[in-house]
C-alpha cells in the first residue's frame, strides 16, 4: 500500500509537496521520476488495451488463427461398399489410390514442371502447361494434374521430390472379375467430381453403396506432425451388397451364351438362370458385353452396357404357348390327352389364314406343346377365350416390370383387351402381338416349376457391412397362379417337349428336364416384313421331380430355331449349374454328350416364311454304359427295347415289372435309360417309336 | 564525441533545463585561441585507501540453515515442475506413437484391400479356365464325380465299407 501511495503521490503531487520540492530544490529529480512513472503507466495502459483487444474484442479471430496453427481437419474417406456374389466372392470393390495435384503458386518454373509431370504422368505437355499458367495467373493455390494415378506413376512422381506437388487419396472402383456380370453389377462414372453408379446394381443401390465421408480434428505440433485426433464427423462406410448370383454359374452362362451368339451369327443374346422356389437369380447374362474397368470415352458404343435380359423386350414366340396351355388347364376342361384338331396345318382365323410348320391332323394337347403346333395353340387359345387368356397373361407377370432390384427394367408390351383385333387371340396364343423380357419369361417358367406360384425375381441376397450383421432381404409372399395339380400337369407336358418334342437338345444327363422352345421371326420396321432371322429362345427347368433351376435363353437374330440353337445353351448351363449346386440326380446317367436335335421347328408365323428343312433324324448311337455305373441293390437292368414294336415292349416291361412311357408309333428307335443300365426302383423307361 | 555522461548532462543539467546559467559552457569561447574545455574536465576521481583488515565477519549460525532451506526449496520446485511436465511430455510422445500406429493401420488396411483385389483377380473363373486349358484339364465326365456320404468324411479313401 505504501508503494502505491508513493506512486500516486508522485504522479499527482499536492500543492504542499510542490512547494516543498521547490523549497528543497529536489524538483528536478522528482520531475524525472514522474516522467518515468508516466511512461511506465502509458506502457501498461497500452498493453492492457491490447490485452482487452486480443482476449475480448477479437477473441474469436485470434482463437481461430491459433487453432488453425495447431489443429487441422482431415477428411476420412468412406469406402464405397462392395458388391459380392452369393458366396461372398467380390465382384466390385473400391481401393484408395493417389491423385496428383500441385500448388501453382509454388512452381518456380512452369515449363520445367510441365515437362516433368507430362512425361511421368503421360499427359499432353502443352495442355498441362496452359493449365498451370492459367492457374498461376489466376492466383490459384490448387490444381489437379491427374487423378487416380497408378502406383507406378505415383512412385515416379514421388521420386522427383517436387515441393509443389501434393498427393491426395481418392477412392477408385475396381471390378476384379472384369467382364463377368458387367451389365448386372454395373459401372461407375465421375459425376460432379464423385464416383457414382451409372448402370446395374451400382446405379440402383447408389445411396447404400456410397457411404458418407467423415472428418478428424488432428492436433499437430510445430512440424505439423499429428499428436492427437478426435473424430468430428463419424464416417459411414458404404453398405456391401450381396447379390444372388453365383459367379461360377454366371461365368458358364456368359461363356455358353457368347459361344452360341457367335456360332450362330446372332446379333445379341441374353440368359437368366433363376431358383424357381424363391426367385433368386443365379445368373443373368447379356451379350455383347463390356469391361466396367474401362471408363467410357467419347464415341464409345454404349449398347453393350444395356442389360438385355431386363431391358430389351421381344416377341417371345412359341415359348408363350406354355401360358396358353396353362390358362386352358385352369379355365377349360381341356386335359393333356384331349385331342386338338390341327386342321392339317391350316386355319382361317376371321379371314386371316395361318399355316402350321407341319401339317398335323390332330394332336393331344401335350403334343401341341411338344411339337409346338401353331394351329393347336390357336385352337387352345380360342377355347380359353380372350378374357381368360388376357387374365392369365397378366397373372403370369407379363405387361409389368418384375420389380427386380435393377434399373431400366422394361415392362414388355401387353396390349389392352380392348385393343385386340379379332385375330389377336391367334397371335397371342402363339406368342405374337406381345413382347416380354427374358426375365419375365423366367418368372413365368418358374410357375409350373415351383408348384404354381408367381415369385418375384430377386437379385440381392443381403445388404450390410460385416458378415455377422448381414440382414437377409425379406422374401415377398408369392402369388398362386396355377393350382398344384395343374402345375404338375404342365410340368409333365413341358417334359414331353424335351423328351419327344422340339426341345430334345435340352436333355440333361442325369436329370429330367422340362421346357419349351420358341422361334419368333424378327419384324423389320423398315420394310414392314418379317425377316428370316429369329428370336430363338428356350425356357426350361430341371430336375423335373424337384426343380432347382429355371434357365431362359434368348438369341436375337438367329438363323435357326430355338430348339436348335438355344436349347443346347440351356443344356450346358443347367447341367453345370445343377452339378455346382450339388442337386441330387433324378434320372440315370446315359453318358449322352449331345442329344440329336429331332424336329426343332416351332416357328409360329409360318404363314410368312418358308421354313428351312430340318435335318433328318440320325440313328441313335449305340448306348455306352458308363464305366462307373454302379447297380445298386433293388435296381434292375434296363432291357433292350430297340427295334421292337410297342406291343412287345409292353409285354416285356409288364413281365419285368418295369414302367414304360412311350411316344410315337412304330418301332422303338431310342430309349432312356440305355440298355444294360441300372434302372432304379420306380423309375420309368422312356421309349421313342418311329416308323 | 558525445559520451554517455555528456548526453545525460545535456538532458538533465540545469543549463539544459534553462534554469541555471551554464557555468562551464562547452560552447566555443569568444577567444578563439583559448583551448576548449574537455568534457567533464571538472570531474575528479579520488582514490581513497580503506583498510578493512580489522573488520571481522560476525558468525551467523542461522545462515547455513537458511541456505540449505533455500536449496531444498529450489530442488522441490524443480521436482514439482518436472512432475508437472512429465505427463504432458509422455502424453505427447504417446500421441506421436498413436498417430504413427493409426497411419500404419490404415496403410495395412489399404494393402489388405489391394491383396484382396489381387486375389479376386487371380481367382476369376475366366483365368482359372485359361489355366485349366493350359494344363489340359477337362470337365469330369458325367458320373465320374463320386460324392462320398458325409458320414465317411470328406477324404476320398478307397476303404472297404464295414
Amino acid at each position: 500500500m505504501a508503494i502505491w501511495d508513493s506512486i500516486l503521490a508522485l504522479l499527482f503531487p499536492s500543492r504542499e509537496d510542490r512547494l516543498l520540492e521547490a523549497g528543497w530544490g529536489e524538483e528536478r529529480s522528482k520531475r524525472r521520476l514522474r516522467l518515468l512513472v508516466w511512461l511506465f503507466v502509458g506502457w501498461a495502459v497500452l498493453i492492457f488495451y491490447h490485452l482487452v483487444k486480443f482476449q475480448v474484442a477479437e477473441h474469436h479471430v485470434y482463437r481461430r488463427l491459433a487453432v488453425s496453427q495447431h489443429q487441422k481437419l482431415v477428411e476420412i474417406n468412406a469406402p464405397r461398399g462392395m458388391i459380392l456374389d452369393r458366396n461372398l466372392k467380390p465382384l466390385a470393390m473400391s481401393l484408395p489410390v493417389d491423385s496428383v495435384c500441385v500448388n501453382p503458386q509454388k512452381i518456380p518454373d512452369v515449363a520445367v514442371a510441365a515437362d516433368i509431370l507430362s512425361s511421368v504422368l503421360d499427359l499432353d505437355r502443352d495442355q498441362l502447361m496452359a493449365k498451370l499458367l492459367a492457374a498461376k495467373v489466376m492466383q490459384k493455390g490448387f490444381l489437379w494434374v491427374k487423378r487416380k494415378v497408378s502406383d507406378e506413376e505415383a512412385a515416379r512422381v514421388r521420386s522427383y521430390k517436387l515441393p509443389y506437388v501434393e498427393f491426395r487419396k481418392e477412392s477408385h472402383r475396381f471390378y476384379p472379375k472384369g467382364r463377368l456380370a458387367a451389365q448386372l453389377v454395373g459401372a461407375v462414372g465421375v459425376i460432379e467430381d464423385e464416383e457414382r453408379g451409372v448402370v446395374g446394381l451400382e446405379s440402383y443401390f447408389e445411396e447404400e453403396l456410397q457411404g458418407r465421408p467423415g472428418a478428424v480434428r488432428m492436433v499437430t505440433d510445430s512440424r505439423q506432425r499429428g499428436v492427437d485426433a478426435t473424430v468430428d464427423i463419424e464416417p459411414v462406410a458404404g453398405a456391401d451388397i450381396v447379390s444372388t448370383i453365383d459367379e461360377r454359374i454366371q461365368f458358364i452362362a456368359e461363356r455358353e451364351l457368347a459361344r452360341a451368339v457367335t456360332a450362330n451369327h446372332c446379333r445379341s443374346g441374353s440368359l437368366v438362370a433363376m431358383n424357381p422356389v424363391n426367385g433368386e437369380i443365379l445368373a443373368m447374362a447379356s451379350y455383347p458385353t463390356f469391361d466396367p474397368n474401362v471408363p467410357v470415352r467419347k464415341g464409345d458404343n454404349l449398347a453393350p452396357r444395356l442389360n438385355l435380359a431386363i431391358s430389351a423386350p421381344f416377341e417371345p414366340g412359341s415359348v408363350f404357348k406354355v401360358i396358353t396351355v396353362a390358362a386352358a388347364l385352369e379355365r377349360t376342361n381341356l386335359k393333356p390327352t384331349t385331342v386338338i384338331p390341327c386342321g392339317n396345318g391350316v386355319i382361317n382365323l376371321f379371314g386371316r389364314v395361318i399355316h402350321d410348320h407341319d401339317p398335323y391332323g390332330a394332336l393331344s394337347m401335350t403334343d401341341v406343346l411338344a411339337k409346338s403346333s401353331n394351329i393347336g395353340a390357336i385352337q387352345v387359345g380360342l377355347k380359353v377365350g380372350e378374357p381368360a387368356l388376357y387374365d392369365y397373361i397378366l397373372r403370369f407377370g407379363f405387361g409389368r416390370p418384375t420389380g427386380v432390384e435393377l434399373p431400366a427394367e422394361s415392362a414388355g408390351t401387353v396390349r389392352r383387351l380392348k385393343s385386340w383385333t379379332k385375330s389377336s387371340i391367334g397371335s397371342v396364343a402363339m406368342g405374337h402381338e406381345i413382347s416380354t423380357t427374358t426375365l419375365q419369361l423366367a418368372q413365368a417358367c418358374a410357375v409350373p416349376a415351383n408348384g404354381g406360384f408367381l415369385v418375384k425375381p430377386k437379385i440381392v441376397l443381403r445388404r450390410g457391412r460385416a458378415e455377422p450383421s448381414y440382414q437377409p432381404a425379406a422374401h415377398e409372399k408369392p402369388v398362386r397362379v396355377l393350382s398344384p395339380e395343374n402345375a404338375m400337369t404342365l410340368r409333365r407336358m413341358m417334359e414331353e417337349v424335351v423328351l419327344t418334342g422340339t426341345g430334345k437338345k435340352a436333355r440333361l444327363d442325369g436329370y429330367r428336364a422340362a421346357g419349351k422352345t420358341g422361334s419368333a421371326q424378327i419384324f423389320d420396321f423398315e420394310t414392314h416384313t418379317y425377316t428370316h432371322r429369329y428370336n430363338a429362345s428356350f425356357m426350361g427347368f430341371a430336375p423335373v421331380t424337384n426343380p432347382q433351376i429355371v434357365v431362359v435363353v434368348t438369341l436375337n437374330g438367329a438363323s435357326l430355331y430355338g430348339g436348335a440353337v438355344a436349347a443346347p445353351v440351356f443344356r450346358e448351363v443347367a447341367g453345370a449349374a445343377l452339378r455346382l449346386l450339388d442337386v441330387p440326380r433324378d434320372a440315370s446317367l446315359t453318358g449322352e454328350q449331345e442329344p440329336e436335335a429331332g424336329n426343332t421347328n416351332d416357328l409360329p408365323a409360318a404363314e410368312i416364311a418358308q421354313e428351312p428343312e430340318e435335318p433328318m433324324l440320325q440313328p441313335a448311337p449305340a448306348p455306352q454304359i458308363p464305366a462307373r455305373t454302379v447297380i445298386r441293390a433293388g435296381a434292375q437292368v434296363t432291357p433292350d427295347f430297340r427295334g421292337k414294336p410297342l406291343r412287345a415292349v409292353l409285354e416285356t416291361a409288364s413281365a419285368s415289372g418295369i414302367q414304360v412311357s412311350f411316344a410315337g408309333s412304330g418301332m422303338v428307335r431310342r430309349q432312356r435309360p440305355a440298355p444294360g443300365e441300372a434302372l432304379p426302383p420306380g423309375e420309368k423307361v422312356y421309349v421313342e417309336l418311329e416308323r | 564525441m558525445a559520451t554517455l555522461a555528456t548526453i545525460f548532462s545535456r538532458i538533465f543539467s540545469p543549463a539544459a533545463a534553462g534554469e541555471v546559467p551554464a557555468a562551464h559552457s562547452l560552447e566555443a569561447p569568444e577567444d578563439l585561441f583559448l583551448v576548449r574545455a574537455f568534457p567533464n574536465e571538472d570531474v575528479y576521481f579520488l582514490v581513497k585507501e580503506i583498510d578493512n583488515s580489522r573488520v571481522v565477519r560476525e558468525a551467523d549460525p542461522v545462515a547455513p540453515k537458511r541456505c540449505w532451506k533455500m536449496i531444498a526449496a529450489g530442488g522441490a520446485a524443480v521436482a514439482l515442475l518436472v512432475l508437472l511436465l512429465v505427463p504432458s511430455a509422455y502424453s505427447r510422445l504417446t500421441g506421436y506413437q498413436i498417430q504413427a500406429l493409426m497411419a500404419q493401420r490404415q496403410q495395412l488396411l489399404n494393402e489388405r484391400a489391394a491383396l484382396d483385389l489381387e486375389e479376386a483377380r487371380l481367382l476369376s473363373p475366366e483365368r482359372l479356365e485359361e489355366l485349366a486349358k493350359m494344363q489340359e484339364f477337362i470337365d469330369p465326365a458325367p458320373g465320374s464325380v463320386i460324392y462320398l456320404p458325409p458320414a465317411l468324411g470328406s477324404l476320398a479313401l478307397n476303404l472297404p465299407q464295414k
